[in-house]
Order: C-alpha cells, then structure tokens, then sequence
C-alpha cells in the first residue's frame, strides 16, 4: 500500500515535471517571438543604395576552388541575378517600367552577378543571351562587354553574335551590328537570316521591319521565359505601332470628310477594316466591340489629338 | 589462382551485403528526395534551365553522398573487423590477408556501383519528367566518371584504415579528397615559384596525389557535352593504376600488422 502511493506520488510528480517544462518551452518561445521582433524593429537600417550585398560577388574566385562545382555555383549566380531583376521590379515604385531604359530600378549587380556565372561556366549560353536581353536597357557597355565575352568563349554560337548584332542595333550603330551579323554569318550552321540581316542593318538598320524580323527570330530560337517574353512584347509593341499608325491614318481621313474627330474609335472600325497591316497583321476586337492592342487592352481615343493612344494604366505596352 | 578469386568474391559478396545490412543505400532516399524537389520546385526559379541545375545538382549530389559513403564505410572496412575481432575468425580460414583487403574493397565498390546506377537513373527520370528528356542520356558519361573517382576514394579510404585509427583515416581521406580536386593549382604554384626545391617539392606532391580533376565533367554536362574516348579511357587507366598502387601498400602494411 505504501508502495502505491509513493508510486503515485512520483508518477504525479513525473507529470508535473512535464507540464511545467511544457509551460517553460511555451513561455520561452513566446519570449523568443517578443525578442525576435525587437530586433528586426530597433536593428540599425543600411542606406537604400547598400541594401544590395556585394559579398557575394567574387565567386568567380571559386573557380578552382569549388571541388569541380563550378557548374553548381554559376547556376546559383544565374538564378540570383533572375530572382535580383524579379525583386527590383516588383518593389519599385514607379508607375510606368521603361523597358528601354531600367537604370531608374538601379540593379547595379546584374552586370557582376551574370559576369560570375559566365566566369564560372563559360558556355552557360543562357546567362549570355538574358545578359544580351536586359543589360542593354541598364548599361550597354557591360552588355557589349558580357557578349564579346560570351563570342570568345563560344566561337562555335552564332547566336551569341546575333546578341551582339542586336544590342549594337539597339544602340543605332548600325555598322557594328552589320559587322557582328556578318561575323555570325560565317560560323558553321548559321542560319540565312545571319546574312540577310547583316545587309538590312546596313540600308535600313532603323526600320520597323528589320525590328519585327529581329525580334521574330529571337522569338523562334528563344530557349528560355524570360528571351520568350521579351521578344514576345517588342513584337507585340511593333504590332501596335503599325495599328496605331494606321488608325491615325483612318482618323484624318475621318476628320477631313466629317470635320471632326470620331465620338469613339467604334465609329471608324468599317474604314479599319479595309486597311492591310504589315506581315498580314490584322485588327482585333474583343467582345465588347472595342479595337484592341495586341495584349488586348482596349486602345482609348485621344480627342484633343485625334490620335489612338494605349491605355498606359492597363496595357503594358510603352506610350509612346 | 581460381580459388582465389572465389575467396574475394566471396568477401566482396559478403561486403556488400553488410553495406545493406547497414542501411548505407538508404542514402538514395535522400538523393531522390533533393531530386524530386529539383524536379518540382526549379522550373521557375531557373526560367526554363532546369535541366542543367537538376544536373548539376543531381551530379554534385552523387560525388558528395558517394564521398561520404567511401570514407565513412571505407575506413570501417577493416577497423571495425578488428575491433569486433571477427577479422581472426576470417583468418583462420584458408583466407590471405590480400585476399580479404581485395574483397572488401571490391564489396564497397559494388556498393558505390549499385549507388550511382540507381542515383544516374533518378537523374534521369527527373530530367524526363522535368525537362522532356534534355540531358538524360548525357549524365551517364559524368556518373562513370564519378564512379571512377569514388573508386580512388574508397582506395585511399582503405589505404589509411589500415595504419591508423578510423576517425584520423576518415579525416585524411576527406582531405585527399579535397587536395585531389586542388591539385591542378598546386601545379600552377609549383610554376609561380621562384626556388627550384620548392617547385620539385610540388610538382612532386602533383603526381603523387590522385588529380581527381581527370574525373570532373560535372559543368560540361550541364552543357550537354560528352567525355570524349581520351577522358573515359585515360580516367580508366588512370584509376586503375592509381587503385592497383594503392591496394599494394595497403597490402604490404596489412600483411605485417600485428593483431595481437
């Protein structure tokens, strides 16, 4: 009987012990919480231009260092400079992204980011062709520099000469970008459109067909998203500049005849609709019966200037 | 000669089975984890080269848990027989103490084999799930390699194992590990050197440890590039070579150690 009830006594004191360190571990992570927020509130705020780590940065000096994961390590740089670009746009503030021009987002550590990756692996093809994409809207020197790189690390890419074709193109220096097309022409497997593009960029480097060419083979030869999307909305932004160019068109006429401009753009659809695109391109309209932009956003009409206008607020096509 | 090779084979068969027993291949549970988390979760973070990451990490993965499996196992082979004194057992019989440091070695080895077969094959199916195949077949030139390379590991593993104490031969294995995939900067040091002693010095230690940089194509599959003849057939000389040297000394010690 004894036995029992000191059996009993420690058993319930067994569970006292339990239920106390149960109370302790809650109130200690409870502690934990209230602390853990007292810190991130009251830690010390680093100005907005060093939020960007450059720790980071020389891994390229792993090279040889890295116990042969070199490849790991320039995927790792890779997907932080697509997770970096990410970040700036959607954190930034900015009403309207100009993707010609991204040196407002600041992403100074694209450049380094993409130049480790490359380091590290010299053929990854697709570092060099996002670089090509975006660096030429944040500095086109490094995009020049990262592409050359890109040439003499891959000979054997006619691609990569196409990149360089395309920035110098981008930059107006139709002449570098004749020569680079021209250069990427002669490696083994490069497609025609190498040299015909070499001799568009040398009688009309600045018109919108040589655009529209350009972007459509990016697009067919885009092994990536980012290379898809981006070819994808220059050739969506060519084709709303050949519809708008040609609304105006329809909307002088309509002017001349009635003396006026349109109540909306549905008054002038019968005219739009014997109008022929370039590349066979024709109007669309969605179901409310508005005259869409090729994202499908209706166009608005701009009474003061007569003129169709994209609707910056919807679209993400540029206004201009 | 014939009963031999029957002996070793017997104790490599034997090896292998105690590597199961001991729920070394449990490790491909965890490989296939990593991978399958690959497969699923990179599409977006890669925007779209999800086959070159499920390779280079599938493949770094492979070398790291082989690795592991080659030290850790391969310093136990023939410590933990003497601790348990089951070694005595084993020489009683007919068995030569060559015969035994052979069989185990090849038991492990089987073990690696068995281990990268089924972890190239869960690469691949990845890459078929996540990627439409791209690469798949590629990888089965850098898992060789790697098993080549796992090869000399396990080797050195069991060359230490037999003079020196199992956590002393696990840490100076891992570090001819590391060392073996330095060695080309070692031969650049040699170069930058001014002294001649110390440029021989180094140019010594070059040859003489294993460059397990002959077995590295992790980065050049990722870029769908095959060995070529040269790299598979030097990588097998050269292992086999680099094995037979260090099997030998192991022998040579093994044989004179004193159980008592």
């Amino acid at each position: 009987m004894a036995e029992k009830i000191k059996y009993n006594s420690s058993h319930a004191a067994s569970w006292h012990g339990v239920f106390g360190l149960v109370i302790f571990v809650c109130l200690g992570f409870a502690a934990v919480y209230g602390l853990s927020n007292f810190i991130e509130r009251n830690s010390v705020r680093v100005p907005e231009d060093y939020s960007d780590s450059d720790l980071s940065l020389e891994g390229k000096r792993l090279k040889g260092f890295s116990l042969g994961s070199e490849g790991l390590l320039a995927d790792w740089y890779w997907m932080r400079s697509l997770q970096y670009v990410g970040d700036k746009l959607a954190k930034t503030d900015v009403e309207y992204i100009n993707l010609e021009d991204l040196t407002s987002l600041k992403p100074r550590l694209l450049y380094p980011l993409l130049d480790n990756a490359t380091d590290l692996d010299p053929k990854f093809l697709s570092a060099y062709s996002y670089g090509a994409m975006v660096l030429p809207s944040i500095d086109p020197k490094q995009a020049i520099a990262l592409t050359e790189k890109a040439i003499a690390n891959n000979p054997e890419s006619w691609r990569m000469y196409q990149y360089l074709g395309y920035i110098h193109w981008r930059l107006k220096d139709y002449n570098e970008a004749a020569a680079a097309y021209d250069r990427g022409s002669q490696v083994e497997g490069a497609p025609r459109f190498m040299r015909m593009m070499s001799a568009s960029m040398r009688t009309q480097g600045g018109s919108r067909d040589t655009a529209r060419a350009m972007y459509q083979q990016m697009l067919d030869e885009a092994q990536d998203q980012q290379m898809i999307s981006n070819a994808q909305f220059r050739l969506d932004e060519i084709d709303s500049l050949n519809e708008r160019d040609a609304i105006v068109s329809v909307l002088e006429k309509f002017r001349h005849v009635n003396g006026r401009c349109p109540n909306s753009l549905k008054e002038i659809q019968p005219q739009l609709k014997s109008v022929v695109l370039p590349n066979e391109k024709q109007f669309k309209v969605n179901a409310a019966g508005d005259l869409v932009d090729p994202t499908g956003v209706p166009y608005i009409l701009d009474h003061q200037a007569c003129k169709a206008a994209i609707d910056t607020v919807n679209s993400k096509l540029p206004p201009g | 000669m014939n009963r031999s090779l029957h002996r070793i084979v017997c104790i490599a068969k034997n090896a292998f089975r105690e590597a199961v027993r001991d729920r070394v291949l449990y490790n491909l549970v965890l490989f296939m984890l990593i991978i399958v988390g690959c497969a699923v979760l990179l599409g977006d973070l890669t925007d779209g080269q999800q086959d070159r990451t499920i390779v280079n990490i599938g493949l770094t993965a492979m070398l790291f848990f082989g690795t592991f499996i080659s030290i850790f196992v391969g310093v136990g082979l023939v410590s933990k027989e003497i601790e348990k004194r089951t070694v005595f057992a084993v020489f009683a019989k007919p068995v030569r103490r060559s015969e035994f440091l052979i069989g185990k070695y090849l038991g492990l080895c089987l073990t690696l084999l068995v281990n990268v077969i089924v972890m190239g094959a869960g690469i691949s199916l990845a890459l078929a799930f996540a990627a439409e195949g791209r690469l798949a077949g590629t990888v089965w030139g850098s898992v060789f390699l790697i098993f080549l390379e796992l090869t000399i590991i396990t080797a050195v593993a069991l060359l230490f194992s037999t003079f020196s104490s199992p956590s002393l031969s696990a840490l100076l294995t891992f570090l001819v590990f590391v060392i073996g995939h330095l060695s080309a900067s070692l031969l650049e040091l040699a170069k930058g050197l001014g002294s001649q002693t110390a440029k021989f010095v180094f140019g010594v230690l070059y040859y003489i440890l294993p460059n397990l940089a002959h077995f590295t194509f992790r980065t050049e599959t990722a870029n769908g590039l095959w060995p070529n003849s040269a790299m598979i057939g030097g990588g097998i000389a050269y292992a086999l070579v680099y094995v037979t040297i260090l099997l030998a000394i192991a022998i040579t010690i093994f044989s004179r150690r004193n159980f008592k």
